[in-house]
């Protein structure tokens, strides 16, 4: 799988997120083009009524936008975007809290059939769906799609790797196409044969990658040649790394869609990208901005909260910010030395590290997840680290810890190096550029011993977790997202059998669980915080709208104003 | 009783006379003496000397005040530690999150009982908390006098031996091209219109970037990435042209002078012309670019590190402090102000004195770095 960007992927406290959810019900959809429609079933409204719509929604942006085309953009700021522009077959609800990570058609009649003991997946084209430009989407287009995906090295193919022919066609995009993908331009019936089972595939059919494009899109980056949009929006224009416009599809009709979708409430987004974090939020306290896309930098946190209380959101997405330690190089080969690094970190001063804004944690999967399980087996003890090492015989053993050079995570690194002097290891920093940061840990060659990473959801399975960075079935040359290198044939055996369930029952949940236990006491991880993070809008902005998503964060399209 | 003539000569006589004519005579005066004289009486460039080996001595005593002052290392974290500060007890950095306005515990749920605060470290406690955290903490809980201190020798060690490398490579290329001429200027003063190419900045920040994550690998010179020496190295390498163009300039017009024809009618092989007759001679502009590129050096090393393209974190340097404390200007100003008062005081003492001793050696002389 290739390496995802680990920008902001979030997902809400549930409890704040259900409150927000509740008062989310009162507000919604309601665009020019779709005169009346529905609330979706269970969780808020989500396209209840009109008269909420606004000519424009001015945000300021941060720079991380790496691409506005459906194939390659891999960052929140991209998906944020098109999460309302281009539609997939299935997709999330568009209201708060856990209810959030529920999957519901979008272009596709009804949730996918699935057959065959797991391995043939079968979806229905809605009728009369048009793209932006008003030629009909087809089934085929779904197809086009996924070989799109590979043509242009999209950083999503890895999630299609068990479609069958996927892995020939990979060998040569330019000619034939992936055998496992059958369509029916006629009948609108699309049908996906898999190898094996897999039970976060609807969540992978739910991704951006997947959503359908017209047969003529050019096989290359088409960020600043938008390509014709299927959801409520489409991008009238964008210029990296300074300006994106969002504009109304006029051929979106919000009713075929039951709900699911919303038509959206401004009519027009301007997207001013602000490289500046205190910049962004002037600008909004100003007026010229009507939303802060950025986090509030710690030391304006507590004056704007005291100024305006009103009208900040916190919220704290699915993440888990950890020291990966790799397992296949000294001195962390030795179990009782990762121990000792686990006891030896004080997570809640790694908390006041990152401004307060933050939870403590040891385990993998986020707390928002019915599977986490909060562990406490390495309570702060550097005395017991100290022995540890002792007992290791590892004590000097030289180490360099690495990061990259963005935000507050070098404190974090800078705290990790002067933890690991005091318990007996000969430790120095190592930050790098956060532009090949990912890439150069991920480097077998590299041999990184110890350093920072963060994980934020691709979508809401414990597979897109434990699958991802800590298979050591998937552990890879270049592009490894198991920076630890952990290879642990019980473990590796459970996620494929854990990867066959195609639902999240409680029994499964639990399994989850136990593997997370099993997995951190091996402690590949020193996992140490989940983040939470900040919105903040102008006083015009009525936030009994705001809609927090459990993958794609802020809604655009549910705002309103007073 | 006998008389002495008038005209009879003694020893006595002679040293009378001798000692007379000493008291009259104009005494011969090196230019080194006369310049020391014109800078003995300049109190401004003196007062300057003095504050910078004040900054020197303050810098070098790093280790004893941060073992017997502040009890901590400039890398030391303190954070989840408690000081006593006028005999109250206090945090190094203080929670932040949600925290119930009356009694300062975290929130479980946000409510209109709490209020939302960034966690924040301690500010300037001068002397009321025994000599720790003076200047107060950083983010990490970290003692910023002592990393002030300890910055301080790195951003001194980094501007003075830049500038000596600099130096020496300015004089060696400056008198091969002065003095050879021909296609060895060519050579060598293209190399000069490289670097006027680039904005020295720049320049540095590409290099100080691409070394940073790499090091430097290149014979016997095996330096990792966050080795002092990578922009100890660079800045050298950037200002080279700055000193050495100018110095070209003296040398060529030395060149010409008769005392060097004399030399070399007398069959002095070009080495010796170089060091011995033209180097002496421009030596007084030597001294006045040391002195003035030290200064320069600092600010590009603040500058670069500032960047993240100059000293490499975990080491102190004012630049890498002055990165540091930006992200808190609001509310703890003293992060980014202390190195750069330190900055300033440094830059300011160097220059005055750079500019005392230019006039004392030479007051035409408009020796300057310019870029």
């Amino acid at each position: 799988m290739t390496r995802r960007n680990r920008w902001k992927m979030f997902f809400p406290i549930a409890a704040f997120a259900v409150a927000l959810t509740l008062v989310a019900a009162g507000c919604g959809g309601g665009g020019s083009k779709s005169s009346s429609t529905t609330s979706s079933s269970g969780g808020g409204s989500t396209t209840a009524s009109g008269g909420k719509t606004f000519p424009n929604f001015r945000l300021a942006y941060d720079t991380g936008i790496d691409y506005l085309d459906p194939a390659l953009s891999y960052t929140q700021e991209g998906w944020e975007i098109m999460w309302n522009v281009y539609l997939p077959l299935i997709g999330y609800k568009h209201v708060a809290g856990p209810d959030g990570a529920t999957i519901v058609p979008y272009l596709a009649q009804d949730l996918p059939k699935v057959t065959d003991g797991g391995k043939t997946y079968t979806l229905t084209l809605r009728k009369g769906v048009k793209y932006s430009d008003g030629t009909p989407v087809k089934a085929s287009d779904f197809a086009v799609a996924i070989e799109r995906d590979f043509k242009v090295d999209s950083p999503g193919v890895g999630f299609f790797g068990n479609i069958v022919g996927a892995d020939t066609f990979s060998k040569n995009p330019k000619s034939g196409h992936i055998s496992g993908i059958t369509t029916n331009d006629k009948t609108g019936e699309i049908t996906i044969k898999l190898n094996a089972p897999q039970g976060d595939f609807t969540n992978i059919l739910a991704t951006m990658f997947a959503a359908p494009v017209p047969a003529d899109s050019p096989a290359k980056d088409a960020s600043t040649n938008p390509l014709p949009s299927t959801g409520p929006y489409m991008i009238q224009s964008y210029k990296p790394n300074k300006q994106a416009i969002v504009v109304r599809n006029p051929n979106f009709d919000a009713a075929l869609y039951n709900g699911n979708v919303p038509s959206g409430n401004p009519d027009k987004m301007t997207i001013d990208i602000v490289g500046d974090d205190t910049v962004a939020l002037q600008r909004v306290i100003s007026g010229q901005d009507d939303y802060d896309y950025h986090q509030i930098p710690t030391d304006r946190l507590a004056t704007t909260q005291q100024k305006y209380p009103d009208q900040i959101k916190v919220y704290t997405p699915a993440n888990t910010y950890y020291f990966f330690m790799n397992n296949r190089v000294a001195p962390f080969d030795n179990l009782k030395v990762r121990q000792a690094v686990n006891y030896a970190i004080n997570r809640d001063a790694l908390v006041r590290i990152y401004g307060g804004l933050a939870q403590p944690t040891e385990n993998v999967l986020p707390p928002t997840y019915p599977s986490y399980k909060k562990h406490d087996l390495y309570p702060y003890n550097l005395a017991k680290a100290k022995k540890l090492i002792a007992e290791s015989g590892q004590k000097g053993a030289s180490v360099t810890v690495w990061n990259h050079d963005r935000g507050n995570d070098p404190k974090a690194t800078a705290y990790l190096t002067d933890v690991l002097n005091s318990i007996g290891l000969k430790a120095k920093e190592k930050i790098i550029n956060s532009g090949v940061y990912w890439s150069t840990v991920g480097n077998q060659a590299t041999k990184a011993q110890i350093g920072f990473a963060d994980w934020f959801q691709d979508y809401p399975h414990p597979l897109d977790w434990i699958d991802v960075m800590l298979n050591g079935d998937r552990i890879t040359q270049t592009h490894n997202n198991n920076y630890a290198n952990y290879d642990n044939a019980t473990v590796n055996a459970k996620i494929a059998d854990l990867k066959q369930e195609p639902t999240l029952t409680d029994s499964v949940n639990s399994q989850w669980a136990t593997l997370d236990d099993t997995i951190i006491k091996d402690a590949p991880w020193a996992a140490f915080l989940n983040r939470q993070f900040t919105d903040f809008f102008n006083e015009d902005m009525d936030l009994s709208c705001y809609v927090n998503h459990v993958l794609y964060v802020f809604d655009f399209a549910l705002i309103c104003k007073k | 009783m006998a008389q002495r003539a008038e005209s009879e000569f003694t020893l006595d006589t002679a040293s009378e006379l001798a000692s007379a004519e000493r008291s009259t005579e104009i005494r011969g005066r090196s230019p080194w003496f006369l310049a020391w004289r014109r800078l003995r009486r300049n109190w401004v460039a003196l007062g300057s000397l003095c504050v910078f080996f004040a900054i020197v001595i303050a810098c070098l005593l790093a280790p004893v005040y941060a073992k017997h002052v502040a009890h901590t290392g400039p890398n030391a974290q303190h954070v989840l530690e408690q000081i006593t500060v006028n005999g109250e007890s206090r945090q190094v950095v203080s929670s932040g999150g949600y925290i119930d306005k009356k009694s300062g515990k975290p929130c479980v749920i946000s409510g209109p009982e709490c209020t939302l605060i960034s966690a924040i470290p301690i500010g300037p406690q001068w002397f009321s908390a025994g000599g720790r955290f003076v200047l107060g903490a950083d983010a990490i809980g970290r003692d910023v006098a002592v990393r002030l201190l300890y910055g301080g020798r790195t951003s001194l060690f980094v501007g003075i031996v830049s500038s000596a490398i600099c130096t020496l490579l300015a004089i060696v290329l400056a008198l091969l091209a002065g003095y050879f001429g021909g296609s060895t200027d060519f050579v060598i003063t293209r190399f000069f219109d490289l670097f006027f190419a680039f904005p020295v900045v720049l320049l540095g920040i590409a290099l100080g970037a691409a070394l940073a994550v790499n090091g430097l690998h290149w014979g016997p010179i095996q330096l990792e990435g966050s080795n002092i020496w990578i922009p100890t190295l660079i800045i050298s390498y950037v200002l080279i042209p700055y000193v050495g163009r100018p110095l070209r300039g003296q040398v060529l017009s030395l060149r010409e002078k008769e005392f060097i024809e004399a030399s070399v009618a007398q069959g002095a092989r070009p080495w010796r012309i170089m060091f011995v007759e033209l180097l002496p001679n421009i030596a007084s502009s030597v001294l006045v670019f040391f002195t003035l590129i030290i200064a320069n050096n600092i600010v590009l090393e603040s500058a670069l590190s500032f960047l993240g393209a100059g000293v490499q974190p975990p080491t102190a340097s004012w630049g890498t402090m002055i990165a540091d404390g930006q992200q808190l200007i609001v509310t703890r100003p003293w992060l980014a102000l202390a190195p750069g008062i330190a900055i300033v005081l440094t830059v300011l003492s160097l220059n005055v004195f750079g500019d005392g001793l230019r006039d004392a050696l030479d007051p035409r002389a408009k020796v300057k770095i310019e870029h």
